[in-house]
């Protein structure tokens, strides 16, 4: 069933289809309507899940971690501020291995409140332990939500999707809902093989010694390296139930292309549109999507950029003192590719800060650049800002 | 010399393992056995940092023949809720979820979460045994620290002086269901209070005035003792609210002089005649209060 | 105890830090520096007892109703707990450390209702260890003669008690007056030793019926003849008719016969023999008073009966003393009297009285009964046992010469009937252990109860096994938790009003009911002895105590108590002690 629908409330559909047990959420915008929806969809029954109406953000994934440490499907979605209040938890989750799916709704930090799109908060949230998953429309934020939970039950990590403020938040577009029993079949009921039992009791968290503890740690880096092989399983079975099959990383013209594009969330649509316009004039620019942040595609990306000559990052967030973090990381993953010989010149670009609008010309000016400039010279290029 | 038939005065399972590493004579230890032993095995526990976390044993050993769940400092009552929430959606609506936090826990950093859980009336219990000091960081002074009371950060010449707040006051201001404070010197009542609690639907929260030897500089051996005297001097009565409303006090001690209570314990060494009128005074105001409110 | 896990690969390890095990593998009893045991002690009432009966654990039993167990308790130590309960002065109770509490616990009237519950359900479950060939002679059916046949029964012995007089019982038979011990009481006690198998011959005189040198042919001899001359005043007018000696007084009573007194009746002393004379007269019709040399508080008489006697109207002059019996006729007529004052003390540590000059007075009476003390009567008893008026012996009746061993009146010690009990049963053992080649001194650190003398027949017959107070350390009120018990009254013993006893010779106090006496029984503190409360075995913040198997007493477990002695401290009675480790 086809549906006009904001992102928000496609947040909230995906966590109806995936059946979620326990909701517990706080609001804040440009979040608040996948909580008014939600609230909605238990009120009216047609969600039979709890809905704690937490008195913080923090309270809000602690109640996650409760009910999935139970054996629950929890779900939560914020943003920004609220992201970051949660952060001592999200190591707890993970550390919990506890499959746990949030949304977050890209959203700048203050002060200076700012409620526009930005991703530094969810990438700052980077080495927590959880997944990330960065959509472009809001098709792909429903879809995402149900494959998360097949991801994160499968691998015993929480995951976390994002989506632009506003951009997708408050943005109608044509969804299509999949049908209930489909996505029955794709997502079984939650059965984790150990949670907290009373007919078989045990302590989780307890006091770790330097002489676990780090074995301990190696074993959820294990799992994390597994995540990208059952991430895309995830997305070519859930692909051939609906026919919209997902990958982690996804090219577009890249194969013959001179200038790649690297780019996440709702930057991929206009970069794509001003590639159609460049391929038209006969220059080689493709675009490699980012819809997997953590872990880091490495693999896949050394795959598809190799050979390549150069490279354009764009972030639309920055940590400070260092870079764009899409750029860092990129940087990182070729670093030494090809025996350091033919190891592509990387741009890094910043763009769009706390929600300003990033036009199609933008982007055509970080292409031009990247094509005029034999090599990269800066760590940040900024664009459009007013010197 | 043969004997009489055994009737035994309090519930003889034991849900909690000998080997814990509490301290010698911790009251909260013993506190743990009387709740569980109350409570029995269809519960489940969740413990925010606290002396408890340590307590419990370290990986991969158990104190206790229930699930636990360890947690961060201010979450107890979240995950309670959460834990709550899942388990009903799981038609485990029988099983008791208890949150047992320090007064650190509660009073403090956790006060949040508990003052939303309270307000959302979350079916489960929320235990604070309360030490009246941060313990398990090297006893550093609470919201609960008594007046005049010692700690690392109330040093002897610098002792604490406010008052300790009133939690069983603000969380009877949330009007839940149930509401106890309870001594590990009077384990009947201390049982009794549990059990209720456990047939009680909505929120429940109970209080334990629990002695830390090293924390309050008193000997292993005191424990027991020094609790009985908190609640015979009224510094800590014995009572239940139901409803935000309904009274209870559940013994009503002749009422001894707190100085037998506050001599008995290092931390408060240094109170002069003052302080200890100025508690006096306190604690019969606010006896006569309760009164009032008994009635 | 819960298995250590070690983990020899990574792949051991689970992803999540969850437990697998508990904490039992922690053995936190290399903690402890000092460890609790249990360790039951002495009660005071105990120690305090002359008989040692074990007062604390017939309490245990009588406040739980099992008044058969009990009275099997009691009189493991005292075959007269009806008798005793009667006319003991309970030196138990003076000693009993609830006294420091409320008020002491009326040990006395319990011991009489189990003594009474004895009597009515014919309890006599005496046990006879193994049948001895040897025979042993008793000279003298009183307390201590009966009480040493009793023990020496038990342990085997064929033993023949010889009774100068018509019936046994010496002084509670002949001297205490009915209305304080009926003789039915006294009576079926005594024939519940007889059907034990005590052998009595009453109208049997030792030293003249059956001649000393026969008398010693036996394997042993216990002599307990009493003391029962009456002191002299030896003052002029002595021989006056109606001048009376105390005890003949009581004696002539006890034995049914008619004795006609006048009207104006005194009664010269302050000893039991004056009371029970001047009580017995008031119930004769008389007008008796009292006279005493020195003041109420040097009266050598049981407080209960001084206080009996005062509530019977009884007047009492203190500090005078008769100096002339003047008669008219032969017949008494008057007494001269003068007052006395009170001046250093003397070796019994009461002032001395002195004769104040010229305090002469003179009362007109028409009998006066002498009680100002009884002396023996040593006619039958080789000379070279005595020396200063008592029988020369130990404190377990030994005497100079085997195999003659005595106790009661005729021994240096204090004339009550629970002394002479006592003194019956230590002579029973010495005797044991003189038939059987031992020496009972060597006994009498194990046999010890407390440090006041008394000592235990259980534990020398029996050995420690079974006997829970294993040691001498008497629990002091400073030892009792007082937190686990709340104030209560004694229960009043049930009494005739006197206006209507003193008419008669009913017996003036009741015997208290069932539910008295188990609520009485609830208020003792069980000094010493674990009585199961589970104080520790609750307060154990380490669950370290456990309850025994036969669920009988709990047991520590060394392995994880880390010493913190909480149970020590809580447990009410002081049945556990907190001692260093290592030791
Ligand atoms: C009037 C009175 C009241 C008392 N009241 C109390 C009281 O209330 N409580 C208390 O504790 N104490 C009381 N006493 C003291 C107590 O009765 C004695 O201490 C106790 O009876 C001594 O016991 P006994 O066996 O040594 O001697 P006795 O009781 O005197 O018994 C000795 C027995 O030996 C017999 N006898 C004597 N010579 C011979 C012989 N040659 N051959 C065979 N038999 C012989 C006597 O006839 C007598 O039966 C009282 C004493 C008196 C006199
Ligand atoms: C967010 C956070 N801040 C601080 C700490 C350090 N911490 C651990 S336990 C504790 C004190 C606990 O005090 P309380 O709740 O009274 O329990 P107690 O140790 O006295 O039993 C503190 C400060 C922490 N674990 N988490
Ligand atoms: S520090 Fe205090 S509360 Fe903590 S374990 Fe020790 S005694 Fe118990
Ligand atoms: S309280 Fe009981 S055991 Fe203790 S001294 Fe008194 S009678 Fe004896
Ligand atoms: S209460 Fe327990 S841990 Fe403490 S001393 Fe006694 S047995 Fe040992
Ligand atoms: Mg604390």
């Amino acid at each position: 069933m086809k549906k006009v629908m904001m992102g928000n409330h496609a947040v909230s559909y995906g966590a109806r289809l995936s059946r979620v047990d326990v909701i517990a959420a706080y609001p804040i915008t440009p979040q608040t309507q996948i909580v008014e929806e939600l609230s909605e969809l238990c009120a009216d029954g047609k969600l039979d899940a709890k809905f704690i109406k937490v008195e913080s953000e923090h309270s809000a994934m602690a109640s996650c971690m409760g009910a999935s440490a139970a054996g629950g499907r929890a779900f939560t979605a914020t943003s920004s501020q609220g992201l970051a209040l949660m952060h001592e938890l999200l190591h707890f989750s993970s550390g919990g291995r506890l499959p746990i799916v949030m949304a977050n709704v890209n959203r700048a930090l203050g002060p200076g409140w700012n409620i526009w799109t930005e991703q530094t908060d969810s990438l700052a949230q980077r080495d927590t332990g959880w997944l990330q998953f960065y959509c472009e429309n809001n098709q792909e934020v429903l879809d995402t939500v149900i494959m998360s939970y097949k991801i994160a039950e499968q691998l015993s990590l929480p995951v976390m999707l994002v989506l632009d403020a506003f951009i997708l938040s408050h943005t109608y577009e044509i969804v299509d809902i999949p049908e209930q029993e489909a996505i029955d079949g794709y997502l079984p009921p939650y059965k984790p093989e150990i949670k907290m039992d009373v007919d078989n009791p045990h302590a989780f968290g307890a006091l770790v010694t330097p002489d676990h503890y780090y074995e301990i740690r190696y074993k959820l880096q294990e799992t994390m390296d597994r995540a990208p092989e059952v991430a895309r399983k995830a997305g070519e079975e859930y692909g051939k139930l609906v026919g919209r099959p997902y990958d982690i990383v996804e090219p577009y013209m890249l194969d013959d292309a001179d200038v790649v594009i690297v780019a996440a969330g709702t930057l991929v649509s206009n970069s794509r549109a001003v590639i159609n316009e460049y391929r038209e004039k006969g220059i080689k620019v493709g675009l490699l999507k980012l819809r997997m942040f953590r872990p880091f595609p490495t693999k896949r990306v050394r795959e598809l950029l190799a050979g390549k000559k150069k490279i354009a990052v764009i972030d639309r967030n920055i940590s400070f003192g260092a870079t764009g973090i899409f750029y860092q990381e990129l940087k990182a993953a070729l670093y030494g590719q090809n025996n350091g010989a033919g190891s592509p010149d990387i741009f890094g670009f910043i763009i769009g800060l706390g929600g300003r609008d990033v036009t199609l010309e933008d982007i055509a000016e970080i292409v031009d650049y990247t094509l005029e400039k034999e090599k990269n010279e800066e760590d940040i290029i900024w664009m459009g800002l007013k010197r | 010399m043969n004997h009489v038939d055994i009737q035994p005065r309090i519930p003889e399972p034991e849900l909690m393992y000998s080997g814990h590493l509490a301290c010698p004579g911790c009251g909260a230890s013993l506190a743990m056995r009387y709740a569980l032993k109350a409570l029995g095995n269809n519960t489940m526990v969740i413990i925010p940092a606290c002396c408890w976390s340590i307590i419990a044993g370290p990986f991969p050993y158990s104190a206790l023949g229930v699930p636990i769940y360890h947690t961060a400092f201010e979450t107890a009552a979240a995950v309670a809720s959460g834990m709550k929430a899942a388990l009903d959606q799981q038609g485990k609506s029988d099983v008791t979820v208890m949150a047992w936090a320090g007064d650190g826990g509660t009073y403090d950093i956790g006060f949040q979460a508990l003052s939303g859980a309270a307000e959302r009336n979350e079916d489960f219990l929320y235990v604070c045994y309360d030490n009246e000091a941060y313990m398990n960081t090297g006893i550093q002074r609470s919201s609960s620290t008594p007046f005049g009371a010692w700690t690392t950060t109330t040093p002897e010449n610098h002792r604490k002086e406010r008052p300790k707040k009133d939690i069983v006051g603000i969380l009877a201001a949330h009007r839940i269901p149930y509401l106890a404070t309870v001594s590990v010197a009077y384990p009947e009542d201390f049982i009794r209070k549990f059990q209720k609690a456990r047939s009680i639907r909505g929120m429940k929260f109970i209080q334990i005035l629990s002695p830390c030897p090293p924390g309050w500089k008193t000997a292993d051996d005191q424990s027991i003792h020094i609790s009985r005297l908190a609640v015979e001097s009224r510094i800590f009565p014995l009572l239940e609210i139901e409803h935000g409303e309904k009274y209870t006090l559940n013994l009503e001690p002749e009422g001894i002089s707190v100085r037998d209570y506050l001599e008995a314990q290092g931390r408060f060494r240094k109170l002069s005649e003052q302080d200890v009128a100025y508690i006096q005074n306190e604690v019969d105001r606010k006896w006569e209060m309760l009164k009032r409110q008994v009635s | 105890m819960s298995k250590k896990i070690t983990f020899t690969s990574i792949a051991d390890l689970p992803p999540l830090v969850v437990s697998m095990g508990t904490t039992e593998v922690n053995a936190t009893g290399s903690w402890r520096y000092l460890r609790p045991v249990y360790h039951d002690k002495t009660a005071p009432c105990i120690e305090g007892c002359p008989a040692s009966e074990d007062i604390e654990q017939y309490m245990y039993w009588a406040a739980r109703g099992d008044f058969d167990k009990a009275w099997e308790v009691l009189v493991e130590e005292n075959p007269f707990p009806a008798v005793c309960g009667r006319v003991c002065y309970h030196p138990c109770e003076s000693s009993c450390n609830r006294d420091h509490f409320d008020q002491s616990l009326g040990i006395n009237s319990i011991e009489r209702f189990i003594g009474d519950h004895g009597l009515e359900f014919s309890l006599d479950r005496f046990k006879v260890a193994e049948e001895r060939e040897q025979k042993i002679a008793v000279a003298g059916a009183g307390p201590a003669g009966l009480a040493a046949a009793y023990h020496l029964r038990r342990l085997g012995y064929q033993v023949t008690v010889y009774e100068k007089e018509e019936k046994p019982g010496g002084i509670l038979q002949y001297g205490i007056p009915r209305y304080r011990l009926p003789k039915h009481i006294l009576e079926a006690e005594i024939m519940r030793l007889e059907r034990f198998g005590v052998e009595i011959k009453t109208g049997v005189q030792v030293g003249k019926d059956i001649p000393w040198n026969e008398f010693l042919q036996h394997d042993a001899v216990f002599l307990a003849v009493g003391v029962h001359k009456s002191r002299k005043l030896n003052v002029p007018g002595e021989d006056l008719d109606g001048v009376i000696a105390g005890l003949d007084f009581l004696s002539r009573i006890n034995s049914g016969e008619d004795v006609s007194l006048g009207k104006n009746v005194a009664v010269i002393g302050g000893g039991n023999t004056a009371m029970d004379a001047v009580r017995t007269a008031l119930r004769l019709g008389s007008t008796p008073a009292i006279y005493y040399r020195r003041t109420r508080a040097e009266m050598p008489a049981i407080l209960d009966e001084i206080e009996e006697a005062e509530r019977e109207g009884i007047p009492m002059e203190f500090l005078v003393t008769p100096v002339e019996l003047i008669g008219e006729n032969g017949a008494l007529k008057a007494m001269k009297l003068q007052r006395m004052e009170l001046g250093e003390p003397d070796e019994s540590g009461r002032r001395r009285p002195v004769p104040v000059e010229g305090s002469e007075y003179v009362v007109e009476v028409d009998n006066v009964i002498t009680a100002i003390g009884e002396q023996g009567d040593f006619t039958s008893i080789p000379e070279k046992l005595i020396e200063w008026g008592v029988v020369k012996s130990d404190a377990f009746g030994q005497t100079e010469q085997r195999p003659v061993f005595a106790g009661g009146d005729i021994i240096e010690q204090p004339h009550t009937v629970v002394h002479a009990i006592g003194s019956g049963k230590k002579a029973a053992m010495a005797i044991h252990a003189y038939l059987n080649g031992g020496d009972i001194a060597t006994l009498a650190d194990k046999i010890h109860v407390g440090n006041k003398g008394g000592v235990s027949f259980l534990r020398f017959r029996d050995g420690h096994e079974g006997d829970p107070v294993d040691n001498h350390e008497v629990v002091t009120f400073e030892n009792i938790n007082t937190s686990y018990f709340t104030r209560k009254d004694r229960h009043q013993v049930p009494e005739l009003d006197v206006k209507t006893r003193i008419t008669n010779f009913e017996e003036v106090k009741g015997t208290i009911d069932r539910e008295a006496a188990m609520d009485e029984a609830l208020r003792c503190f069980n000094c010493g002895v674990c009585n199961m409360c589970d104080n520790c075995l609750v307060f154990c913040p380490d669950v370290a105590i456990k309850r025994r198997d036969d669920r009988f007493r709990y047991e520590i477990d060394y392995a994880y108590c880390k010493g913190c002695g909480i149970c020590v401290v809580e447990c009410p009675r002081s049945a556990l002690s907190l001692v260093p480790e290592g030791k």
